[in-house]
């Protein structure tokens, strides 16, 4: 097991030093990386020409499920992209400084995460080149969109919260960008010298700066949790059995900030040990981690409990029948892969000295993320192909257009990711370094 | 007018060097640095930040527009549903809670653009890139026959290094 506690930068200077050494030249071995990635993302695009040229036939999508793969990694990604908010803004309320270090890799695999969600509906769409449809704009039909329903609630919540995350992502940036700066002095200088925008933290600036992060963290905290509600609207008002059901809301937010917990280590662990940032990401902030992954992991299994327990009590026959078909149905596979997942294996982090084990919460953070898109393919796909009349009922397969698509997303999202580690500080600087003036004062 | 600045290494002391000018007399003063410090910004005490209008009148706009535009739209374009309200304000709430925190999110960034970057005039001259790492700034305005009182309190405050950076 690694050692309980890494040490940490004795100086102010160093955490510029330590954090800004990451925007180095990258190696052979990390340009690769990202050819590859851009390869797969390569990949989905054709499969996407070739979906767009022949239509949607092309695609397992076929009477009763309409929704597959498409809708069901939106919902993955929406819900990935809601750790970082969770980390940036709710415990930044809750004056958590054990998040200094991690909020900003987390705040960026929001940014990358609902821009990947938010390609999904599009591409789901058919007609890419229709998609502003979707919003209210004069036009000589003379019609406007329909505000009641929970798809167009979705494009503003989305809308929304892609908005609001960069903005609070940017407004997070500008001092250390400003660090960077005043550090590197190659070309990236210029770059920097017009993202820090003039910022040479002064007292006046600060007192602007401050201000405004905590009102963007009092706005974005209601955010995080009515997007993943509003998304799970799409599902819960309508009529399809297991899906018509209130306990969505609370139970698609847990979920997502389950999920974006798990991504954050994912993400985290190669970074923090192919930078040497052990002193910053240290085993606490696993540790805290993994009680979050415990908190929601127990929420989401609670829900998965009381969804059947609903079925049985309701005495309604067709919400029994959706489930019983979701449980031992032709997707059993399928959600025994999500309660195992997402309910068995995180239940080693019960212990401590568990979550303190880097390997293991890596691994337990994958398996968790295979879980979680599971969860909403389980959803999506039992509730539509068992509804009310077995006439209607059919049996879902992705074709290799669907899957080729889900690869790249995965490949988009971490070759973003990857980019942005060498253009920006992966961690806070100046965050960071607030918590070593609140040591160095004996707080 | 003359402009001091002295260097200090932590936030603490910055704040007590900038109390002990201000009780001196000299309230035009200024602080350069890397991190947040409410110490500073009280020594400093400039008062609230306008940052919370903008989010104000950001929030409240975008709450309005909300309702306006989803009412308004649902009665130029009318949809029949059984005989129900053209507009549901249930349905709309989605909408104008999304507005509020769009509009309010978006005018708090441009309050920290107006208010923290364009109208916020820093001394290019006193800056140095230590600034934003290990070292903290206390920029005093002053007269010039004031200069060697400034430069006093601030040796005294424990500046490690004072200098006259204009006048």
């Amino acid at each position: 097991m690694a050692a309980i506690s890494e040490a940490v930068p004795q100086t102010a200077d160093q955490y510029n030093e330590d954090i800004l050494a990451v925007l180095k030249p990258p190696s052979p071995l990390y340009v690769l990386a990202v050819l590859g990635l851009l390869g797969l993302v390569g990949a989905g695009v054709v499969a996407l020409a070739v979906q767009t040229y022949f239509g949607m036939g092309v695609t397992g999508l076929m009477h009763p499920v309409m929704w597959g793969v498409y809708i069901t990694t939106f919902v993955f990604w929406v819900g990935i992209a809601h750790a970082g908010t969770l980390i940036s803004a709710i415990l930044f309320l809750f004056r958590a400084s054990w998040r200094n270090a991690i909020n900003r890799g987390a705040e960026a695999m929001t940014v990358f995460a609902v821009i990947t969600a938010g390609l999904f509906p599009l591409i789901h769409l058919g007609r890419l080149w229709k998609f502003y449809y979707m919003f209210p704009y004069p036009n000589q039909r003379g019609l406007w969109t329909n505000f009641k329903s929970p798809l167009e609630w979705d494009v503003f919540a989305v809308g929304t919260y892609t908005i609001i995350s960069i903005l609070f992502f940017a407004v997070g940036l500008i001092p250390d960008v400003a660090a960077a700066r005043d550090r590197v002095t190659d070309w990236r200088r210029h770059l920097y010298g017009i993202l820090a925008m003039g910022w040479r933290g002064t007292s006046e600036q600060w007192r602007h700066h401050s201000r405004a992060v905590l009102h963007l963290s009092g706005l974005a905290t209601p955010l995080v949790l009515s997007v993943h509600s509003v998304v799970s609207w799409d599902f819960a008002v309508s009529l399809v059995p297991g899906w018509h059901t209130t306990i969505f809301a609370p139970y698609f937010v847990a979920g997502a900030i389950f999920s974006g917990m798990a991504m954050v280590i994912t993400v985290l662990v190669p970074v923090r040990r192919a930078f040497h940032l052990e002193s910053y990401i240290r085993l606490e902030h696993f540790d805290n981690m993994g009680k979050f992954i415990v908190l929601t992991s127990t929420i989401v299994g609670y829900s998965y409990a009381v969804e059947f327990f609903m079925a049985w009590y309701s005495a309604n026959p067709y919400e029994q029948m959706s489930f019983w078909h979701r449980a031992f149905g032709d997707y059993w596979w399928a959600t025994w892969i999500m309660i195992s997942c997402n309910i068995l294996v995180p239940l080693p982090l019960w212990i401590k000295r568990v979550r303190m084990h880097v390997p293991t919460m890596w691994v337990i953070a994958i398996f968790i993320n295979l879980g979680m898109w599971f969860e909403r393919f389980v959803i999506i796909t039992t509730g539509l192909s068992h509804e009310y009349s077995p006439a209607a009922w059919g049996y879902y397969t992705p074709s290799w257009v669907e899957l080729t698509i889900l690869a790249a997303s995965f490949a988009w999202f971490l070759m973003l990711f990857m980019i942005f580690l060498r253009l920006f500080p992966v961690i806070a600087i100046q965050e960071t370094k607030e918590l070593h003036y609140h040591r160095a004062e004996g707080h | 007018m003359a402009t001091v600045l002295g260097v200090l290494s932590d936030p603490k002391a910055t704040a007590a060097a900038l109390r002990s000018v201000r009780e001196a007399g000299f309230d035009e003063v200024d602080a350069y640095s890397p991190v947040p410090s409410h110490e500073i910004e009280e020594a400093v005490a400039r008062g609230p930040s306008w940052v919370r209008a903008w989010t104000l009148i950001g929030g409240l706009a975008g709450v309005c527009l909300g309702y306006l535009m989803t009412i308004w739209m649902s009665y130029d374009w009318k949809m029949v549903v059984g005989g129900k309200p053209f507009a549901s304000i249930p349905a709309y709430t989605v909408i104008a809670f999304e507005f509020t925190i769009l509009f309010g999110g978006v005018l708090t960034v441009l309050g920290l653009l107006v208010h923290g970057l364009a109208l916020s005039k820093p001394n290019g001259q006193a800056y140095r890139p230590a600034f934003s790492s290990d070292q903290f700034g206390c920029l005093v305005n002053c007269h010039g026959d004031q200069i060697a009182r400034v430069q006093e309190l601030l040796n005294q405050a424990g500046c490690s290094e004072v200098r006259v950076v204009e006048g």
